[in-house]
């Protein structure tokens, strides 16, 4: 699927796999916020995680409540939309995976740990 | 076919028939057989064929999209079916885990006769170390081979001769005796539950996407879903046969694991027992291992992290973090001294309710030619498929009525 055929954004898009430019998994797609150009509206920005979630139903919210900011990722960092959404840039890169990163020190010095 | 395609197949086949009994197993097709002897033989039959037709599915889908099954429960359901469903989901991991780990921590009593409690922690301190260090091939192969000691089980069924006429007649529905109706389909319930337990199609399709599985493995997809466990399903008609033929007429209820080994012990003595053990405690050991995983994969697959035994647990932290959470939770429920047989009746209950939110994204999945192509969906496996579906919303919607008006399978 190419970013200029019809696409449906609650089906083709939302609560995909977020994947980076290094092919490594990044989050989901959990809500899209949209801008009006002039008439027509536009995807204007990815949310991924946190508090992207107060908007999804009553366990959405309660989670967003425990969870941090959301990451907002630009649409014009999207590269292409198939059964993922695959990125331009790397996740270090759109500070995404922090999560991955926060917890890495716990197994550095373990052996096999990293 | 090359003599190493070949192997490899045949190697893959004997590590899922060791790896199908887990502890689920061997209590619901032990105390079926106990109570109703023969007669419950056909719905093995019935759970054995539907965890085929849905491993079968979530295979072909994970090699096709390349997506696990969890990824596909958030994409089709939305955030909160798919958060609802998560939290079921690791609620009944985790009671499954912990059971299995009780399973390990009574069998390597029955071996050593050191004390509960300690070969809890000794149980759960092995598995984490050979979760971490070892590749899940090796853990996968070791476990699944040495599990093979449960076919002392098929050997000792055919050793005790039963009547074979009966054994027949218990793979054809009917009406039945030795219990009430509600206790019979209490039990339907639970041996469908046990067979098709949702966390084998969560760790069958995440290793399948963690191997690359592509387009060259539907075959091997088809062949070990298919023989692998029907051959298994062998295992679990023996494990009834024997109750059958040995525990109903003696008024024996198999409520202790060290119960069903009893039965290899008294066809082949001492030996029998022995390979029985050793057999439920890796068949068992293994099934903790994926069970914990099916967790962490679960978790990671719905928020979208990193996940896999390829990452160093450094790289992919937050799931090395989750399956070291769900062995720390699963010791803190077995150490309570609460009995793991309860706790698996109860796991395989609760698992029912799980299993049409787990096998619906599936199904869909597997019918949307937008990614799957010409591998979606023909005929046969949607009529399976949908028959299957059905099946399990109505033990789901009876299996927890079932539980409380048998008051837990007392009868």
């Amino acid at each position: 699927m190419s970013k200029s055929s019809p696409v449906d954004l609650a089906q083709g898009i939302l609560d995909h796999q977020l994947v980076d430019a290094d092919g490594e998994n990044c989050g989901k797609v959990d809500e899209l916020e949209l801008r009006l150009d002039g008439d027509s509206p536009q995807v204007s920005e990815i949310l991924v995680g946190g508090n992207a979630w107060r908007s999804r139903g009553l366990l959405g919210r309660l989670a967003a409540h425990l969870a941090g900011d959301a990451v907002h990722v630009p649409w014009s960092e999207v590269d292409s939309v198939s059964s993922v959404v695959k990125l331009k840039r790397t996740a270090a890169e759109l500070r995404l995976n922090r999560g991955d990163e926060r917890w890495a020190k716990l197994f550095t010095k373990l052996p096999g740990g990293a | 076919m090359s003599l190493k395609n070949f192997l490899a197949i045949a190697l893959g086949i004997l590590s899922a028939i060791g790896g199908f009994v887990d502890i689920g197993d061997l209590v619901f097709n032990t105390q079926a057989g106990a109570t109703f002897g023969f007669q419950l033989l056909w719905v093995v039959v019935i759970g054995v064929v539907g965890i085929i037709v849905y491993s079968e599915m979530c295979g072909r889908v994970a090699a096709i999209s390349k997506r696990p099954v969890f990824d596909l429960v958030r994409e089709r359901t939305g955030f909160g079916a798919g958060l609802a469903t998560l939290i079921a989901s690791e609620v009944v991991n985790l009671m499954t885990c912990a059971a299995e780990i009780g399973g390990v921590a009574i069998t390597l009593q029955l071996l050593s006769g050191l004390p509960y409690r300690l070969l809890i922690v000794f149980a759960v301190i092995a598995l984490v170390v050979v979760s971490w260090a070892l590749p899940f091939e090796w853990i996968e192969r070791v476990f699944g081979y040495l599990g093979l000691c449960l076919l002392v089980f098929a050997v000792a069924a055919i050793k005790l001769h039963p009547d074979w006429n009966k054994v027949a007649h218990g793979f054809v529905p009917g009406s039945h005796s030795g219990g009430s109706t509600m206790l019979y389909l209490y039990f339907v319930a639970g041996l469908l539950g046990a067979a098709m337990t949702p966390y084998e199609v969560y760790f069958y399709s995440s290793g399948a996407v963690e191997d690359g599985w592509g387009l060259k493995e539907l075959g091997l997809n088809k062949v070990t879903s298919i023989i692998g466990y029907a051959l298994g399903g062998f295992l679990s008609f023996s494990l009834m046969i024997v109750a059958a033929v040995l525990f109903l007429p003696r008024g024996i209820d198999p409520q202790f694991l060290g119960t069903p080994p009893l039965a290899p012990a008294h066809a082949f003595g001492e030996v029998g027992l022995l390979l029985a053990l050793v057999g439920i405690l890796f068949a068992v050991g293994g099934a903790a291992i994926e069970t914990c995983f099916a967790g962490a994969y679960n978790l990671a697959q719905f928020f979208g992290w990193r996940w896999g035994k390829r990452y160093r647990p450094a790289r992919a932290s937050r799931f090395a973090l989750s399956w070291l959470v769900i062995f720390g939770l699963a010791l803190l429920v077995v150490i309570t001294g609460y009995d793991p047989v309860k706790l698996t009746e109860y796991s395989v209950i609760f698992s029912v309710v799980a299993l049409p939110l787990t096998y619906l994204p599936i199904l869909l999945i597997a019918n949307d030619r937008a990614y799957m192509g010409s591998h979606a969906n023909g005929r046969i496996a949607n009529v399976f498929g949908i028959v299957y579906f059905a099946i399990i919303l109505l033990v789901a919607v009876a299996a927890i009525p079932l539980l409380v008006l048998t008051n837990g399978g007392q009868g």
